[in-house]
């Protein structure tokens, strides 16, 4: 039972070694240093698949590493950063970027908090403009820079009784 | 005194109805948009993914055998693709389900069957698995995961259903139950098991 499985192996092995050949060949693909950096700010983009929140640049388990080569095959054909990125969003979906893109629902993603930011400082500077001509408006009586509501009351009551 | 409050402070004119809503508005808007991201499955969902309704990438690929089997070889027929691993063990799970899928759907609108090995360290345990099941369909090597990244195989097992025209209809992650193998096999025009 044991000997043909070895036998069969030795062939497999004859068919792996090419492989691993092309393999090793496309791993050390030739890119200029301008290339490996833009294959590796690409990379630092790209979350790998099966970890948590980790680039592939990170990572060190198989798929990460075929991404990278992938990657880096994709910056030495020319292809643009928008074009690679698309790549594989179009594979993985967007969950693959760690940078998503600016749209749909992305947009709100990264608009609603500069929308709240703006809507809050409006309403901080209309709240600071109004509030010296509000309380203006509600001390007709109120002599001096200082107005105190509970002064002016007792003004106007004693003032009553006086009139009395 | 108690002419005192009528004269003084004028009971101040009540808030319009808008900005009195506009607080609990808001909160309630953001607890269901919380709620509603909860709830969804998105990253958890089993099925679906970018790539339904797409065609399928194209690959030509060797199998265990050596034989070169393509994907476009097989247009017109409809097609279900299985991403594995022998050391993967729900894998080992859903193969039956394959072996009987090949029996019963072998005839003309049948579906070709293939499985793509996806970080198998050694060959031969694979070999070993597919003569466990009994596996009697093509298995192919995919060097550099190019395939698999190509379909965007995170995990396995994955298992792609692709109709007559090469469209991807459904794609289903995870060990397959013979219930979910049936809405794949459905969606690409093929009786369930």
């Amino acid at each position: 039972m044991k000997l043909p499985v070895a036998s069969r192996q030795s062939p497999a092995r004859a068919r792996l070694l090419p492989l691993a050949l092309s393999l090793l060949l496309s791993t050390s693909l030739a890119l200029t240093p301008d290339q490996s950096l833009r294959a590796e700010a690409i990379g630092d983009n790209l979350r790998c698949p099966i970890c948590t929140g980790e680039p592939i640049t990170q990572s060190t388990n198989d798929i990460s590493r075929e991404m990278l080569r992938d990657v880096r095959e994709q910056v030495a054909a020319g292809r643009s950063d928008a074009e690679i990125y698309s790549y594989f969003a179009a594979r993985y979906g967007n969950f693959v970027l760690l940078d998503p893109p600016k749209d749909g629902v992305g947009m709100l993603l990264w608009g609603a908090p500069l929308a709240a930011l703006g809507a809050g400082g409006l309403v901080l500077w209309r709240f600071l403009r109004r509030k010296p001509t509000a309380a203006a408006a509600a001390t007709p009586e109120a002599e001096g820079d200082t107005f105190d509501p509970y002064l002016a009351e007792v003004q106007r009551q004693t003032r009553r009784k006086e009139g009395a | 005194m108690t002419d005192l409050s009528p004269s003084s402070n004028p009971a101040p004119t009540p808030a319009p109805l808008w900005r009195r809503l506009l607080p609990p508005v808001l909160a309630a808007t953001l607890v269901a948009v919380l709620g509603v991201a909860l709830l969804s499955p998105s990253r958890n969902a089993t099925d679906g993914g970018p790539l339904v309704g797409k065609p399928a990438p194209e690959f030509t690929l060797e199998s265990l055998d050596g034989a070169q089997v393509s994907l476009a070889a097989l247009q017109g027929r409809p097609v279900v693709l299985n991403f594995w691993a022998s050391w993967c063990e729900p894998c080992r799970e859903e193969a039956p389900l394959f072996r009987e899928l090949g029996e019963k759907r072998s005839g003309e609108n049948g579906p070709a069957i293939l499985g793509i090995l996806f970080q198998e360290t050694k060959e031969q345990n694979a070999r070993d698995f597919i003569r466990e099941y009994a596996l009697a369909y093509p298995n192919l090597r995919d060097p550099g995961i190019k395939t698999g990244i190509d379909y965007g195989v995170a995990g396995i097992p994955e298992t792609v259903f692709i109709d007559k025209e090469g469209v991807i209809r459904h794609v289903d992650r995870g060990g397959l139950s013979r219930e979910r193998l049936n809405v794949g096999l459905e969606k690409i025009g093929v009786e369930g098991i």
